[in-house]
């Protein structure tokens, strides 16, 4: 293997690919890159078993060949590179020289045997979606997916692939959002993955808006793929919980609030909450909402803010982080609250949202004491 | 059948009055010891020298450097009711002295041969012989300061005494109980101790109980002991306790002071280990050490022949005050096993104690000396912020006005971090056991829990044992924030639960909490309370091999320095272990 890339070129490709490598692992190759020379250029890929990156950059090849290497070191070397182009060679199975300028490396590596395959995923039958709209809802929705390990099914995201939409929604128990956008029909069969919030990072991260993404199924896989870089990941298996069945379709209370407004008015009664609960009391009345919380050992507060209410009043208690997190997603201007009683489900939702897609939150109360 | 003649009542001879006086007094030779070390300590002596032979029933000798006596006060002395310590009935409160009842000397002296040397000043003396309660003769000799009494053949007139005595060696341990007591009452008097001739204790004067302590049982068991120092109310409670994580290691023992009086009283002894509750096991008892000061008209010592008991004028707040101390000194992180022999120096040296002195509230400490704890204890509350749980990533950190030293987790179950004295190791699932143990005790007895909806209601399917266990507690659960629903059969659903931290898994916990409390029939409330809220603790608490993040370690910390108990567990291990720079310095052979 013997190929010459620029130093731009080789930054770039590692950029893409060391966000895949694992910071700690028992299996010594993983903390490797693999790096193959084609005749197309060179290709190099990471992976952590559970998430596999793979770009391709260009290089002038001159014999193919492919051997992996430290990534945390190739990395800080290229890094450091002077302004030159970067002549890479192997030298038997697990060493390579790397010549920049007047710098010269010998890296010792592990031989290509040992890099784990990449999942077996076949793009003949794929979902062609744009880049732009999977990345949106990928960051309405994967914030709320759960960090708890008991229940591993709410730690990915469900990613609902129809004909004519597809729909996002990630819950931890307590609160749960939800997106969908119509797409165009692209003869795929529909499915529905559980898609670890890991993997769909790394799409937001490396995936440009505007690109076209092929998209397929494994047996417990699923692939993404553009044509310089893929990205596959182990989907989490298992039957996601009926979440259809606890939004609720009857919430007769509604509220319309100014987000920032509410927001602020939120960030200042977390102040007081307890650090362990963070609950807090709305009271919402015709036209006013009040806030009050209070804390043994601390204090109490109360605030107030105008909004626009229609429905018999009601008292309700809240994690006020749970709110606050799912208004920094709200699109609009304002928030569409909606309720039916103090232990039953609300929902946020932007208000006059003019957008094909269509958002829902939902936070389940916290009990209030009398 | 013939009718004998009632016997005629008739006024007792004197002597025979004196002896069954002195079967109050004296009961065997030790009581002899501790009324003659009283008298010379009474006597202002700064040195006491013991010497027993064939465990007190042939000879003992008490000798002092006291204040001595003048020759017609010897004389004086062996009569009954003949006392310099109080002069009327009125002196009888706030007695400080350890003897007032002029009985000692008279009754010791009816049932022994008796002789006493005295001199008031080096040179001119006095020698007062007698046997059986009557002075054989008075001989003028040269001694110095001071007084020594010797009684021989103790019981040689009491044949029905002299039956009831032990054994030598079994009498010689009773002598040294007696002697113990009284060394640790005065530590500021020089003691010495010899049986039938060989020394067996000589304990050089002492500044504090730590060094009597050490000087009796040796250093290590002394310097393991934990300081307890509290000021409450009028009562100052001074002494040395067992680290929980030693209980039950070795012999337990228990020596207690009033007023510098040293007495047994259970009311007191229970009360100092009701503050161990939850700390070690069941069953076990701590060793301790305490000095209790009142005022001194708060307490009746004129209770009992040989003032073994005392009586409090009022019992409750004093018990109270006394396991508020002893709790005091088992929170301080130091209470933490410890590898290695502690530092002496960490403890502020205290002055002698003044045994008889009166308390003077003004001049006591409201806060007791400053421990030096591992948490430098504030008592200004209001400048912490409260205890943050195992602080999710998104949390604000906690305020800096905090000093939490750097932690490090090791084997993810332990975290650890340096100190003055060394290095500390706290075991994180103990830590947050105790962490969340307080708390929902305080959520149980208040009522005030916070209850998080579920979108997705938990079933669980139990067993027969399992669900019986919920319907008994079934109330405390719904107070510690759980909703949850029968229905029908054996199956609940969990339709809120509690958050007491961010990787809380409420199935399992219920679950195993369920299971944990099968076939546990405790009835008293409190009891319950107590062991719903550990059992839910131990199952809530994260675990060890959880990795934690630099955050969730600091707010462990913060919340654990915040409990009552940081150095123990539910179960009554240690929370904490401290691993001495004096043990890390002996291992790699610096020292």
């Amino acid at each position: 293997m013997r190929f010459t890339i620029s130093r731009e070129k080789l930054q770039e490709g590692l950029a893409a690919v060391t966000a895949s490598i694992p910071a700690k692992t028992t299996l010594p190759v993983l903390a490797n890159i693999l790096v193959e020379a084609t005749e197309k250029g060179i290709r190099l890929s990471g992976t952590d078993l559970d998430i596999a990156v793979t770009t391709e950059v260009a290089a002038d090849v001159e014999t193919t060949g492919a051997i992996t290497i430290p990534a945390k070191k190739l990395s800080e070397i290229a890094r450091e590179l002077p302004p030159a182009p970067v002549r890479i060679a192997a030298v038997g199975e697990q060493r390579i020289t790397l010549d920049c300028g007047r710098s010269h490396f010998k890296i010792l590596g592990l031989p290509r045997d040992e890099f784990p395959a990449f999942p077996n995923v076949k793009f003949n039958e794929s979902w062609r979606i744009r880049s732009g709209d999977l990345i949106k809802l990928i960051s309405h929705t994967s914030f709320a997916v759960s960090t708890e390990e008991s229940r591993p099914i709410l730690n990915g995201v469900l990613w609902e692939l129809r004909p004519e939409m597809m729909r996002m929604v990630a819950t931890n128990g307590h609160r749960l959002a939800k997106m969908e956008m119509p797409i165009k029909s692209t003869g795929a069969p529909a499915s529905d993955m559980i898609v670890p919030p890991k993997a769909l990072e790394q799409i937001r991260r490396l995936f440009p808006e505007d690109e076209e993404l092929e998209i397929a199924k494994g047996e417990n896989h699923l692939g993404f793929r553009s044509p310089f870089t893929a990205v596959f990941t182990r989907l989490i298996e298992g039957p996601y919980p009926p979440y259809e069945q606890v939004i609720p379709k009857d919430n007769n209370r509604v509220a319309i609030a100014d987000r920032t407004a509410l927001t602020s008015a939120l960030r200042r009664m977390t102040i007081i909450a307890s650090d362990q609960t963070h609950r807090i009391r709305m009271s919402f009345n015709a036209g006013m909402l009040k806030f009050s919380v209070q804390t043994p050992d601390l204090g109490e507060a109360n605030d107030e803010l105008a909004v626009r209410y229609t429905g018999d009043p009601l008292d309700i208690g809240f994690n006020a982080n749970y709110l606050l997190e799912v208004l920094r997603y709200i699109p609009t201007d304002e928030v569409r609250l909606t309720f039916k009683a103090p232990e039953r489900a609300a929902t946020l939702e932007p208000e006059g949202w003019a957008d094909p897609a269509s958002y829902l939150c939902l936070v389940m109360p916290l009990r209030l004491l009398d | 059948m013939s009718v004998a003649s009632p016997p005629r009542i008739a006024v007792l001879p004197s002597a025979v009055a004196d002896q069954i006086a002195a079967g109050e007094v004296v009961e065997r030779p030790s009581s002899v010891v501790k009324e003659l070390i009283e008298n010379a300590l009474d006597a202002g002596a700064s040195s006491v020298d013991v010497a027993i032979e064939d465990g007190g029933r042939q000879t003992i000798r008490v000798s002092d450097d006291g204040c001595g006596m003048s020759p017609d006060d010897a004389v004086l002395a062996l009569e009954r009711h003949a006392t310099s310590k109080i002069r009327s009935a009125a002196d009888l409160v706030g007695v400080r002295s350890f003897g007032f009842r002029g009985e000692a000397l008279a009754a010791m002296c009816s049932v022994s041969h008796l002789e006493l040397e005295t001199a008031p000043d080096d040179g001119a003396g006095t020698l007062v012989r007698a046997a059986g309660g009557a002075i054989l003769d008075v001989s003028p000799i040269a001694r110095r300061r001071g007084t020594t009494v010797r009684i021989s053949r103790l019981f040689y007139n009491a044949p029905a005494r002299l039956k009831f005595l032990r054994g030598s060696r079994s009498e010689w341990r009773a002598i040294v109980e007696v002697i113990g007591s009284m060394a640790l009452t005065r530590r500021d008097v020089r003691v010495s101790v010899t049986n039938d001739g060989k020394p067996m204790l000589s304990l050089p004067a002492s500044a504090t109980l730590r060094e009597r302590l050490a000087a009796i049982y040796g250093g290590a068991f002394a310097g393991r002991l934990l300081d307890v120092d509290d000021v409450i109310g009028t009562t100052h409670v001074a002494g040395l306790v067992e680290r929980p994580s030693d209980v039950g290691t070795a012999t337990r023992r228990a020596f207690l002071s009033v007023n510098g009086r040293a007495v047994r009283d259970t009311g007191i002894v229970r009360a100092a280990e009701a503050a161990y509750r939850s700390t070690i096991p069941a069953g076990v008892r701590p060793t301790i050490f305490l000095d209790v000061t009142v005022a001194a008209d708060a307490v009746d010592v004129n209770v009992h022949p040989a003032k073994a008991e005392v009586r409090f004028r009022d019992r409750w707040p004093l018990e109270r005050a006394i396991e508020n101390a002893v709790a005091r000194a088992l929170g301080t992180f130091d209470a933490g096993a410890t590898l290695g022999r502690s530092h002496w120096t960490f403890v502020p040296p205290s002055p002698p104690p003044q045994a008889l002195a009166p308390v003077d509230v003004e001049a006591l400490h409201p806060d007791g000396p400053d421990l030096e704890g591992l948490f430098e204890i504030s008592n200004n509350d209001t400048l912490e912020p409260p205890p943050s749980p195992a602080a999710p990533a998104s949390a604000p950190p906690p305020a800096p006005t905090t000093d939490v030293p750097p932690l490090t987790q090791l084997h993810r179950t332990y975290m650890l971090f340096e100190h003055e004295q060394g290095v500390v190791l706290i075991d994180q699932h103990s830590a947050h056991e105790r962490v969340l143990y307080e708390r929902f005790m305080g959520t149980l007895e208040r009522g005030e829990a916070p209850a998080q909806r579920l979108l997705f209601p938990m079933t669980l399917h139990l067993g027969p044992a399992e669900s019986e266990a919920f319907e008994r507690d079934r109330e405390l659960f719904e107070r510690l924030g759980f909703e949850i629903d029968g229905f029908g059969g054996h199956t609940l659903i969990v339709r809120a639960v509690p958050m007491p931290h961010p990787r809380f898994d409420p199935e399992r916990c219920v679950r195993e909490t369920l299971a944990a409390l099968t076939g546990d029939r405790d009835a008293g409330v409190h009891a319950r309370h107590e062991r719903l809220a550990a059992t839910v603790a131990c199952k809530a608490a994260i675990k060890g091999g959880d990795l934690l993040s630099p955050g969730e370690m600091r707010a462990l910390y913060i919340a654990l320095r915040d409990t009552k108990l940081p150095a123990h567990d539910v179960h009554g291990r240690a929370t904490i272990v401290q691993l001495t720079w004096d043990e890390i310095d002996r291992r790699f052979g610096r020292r």
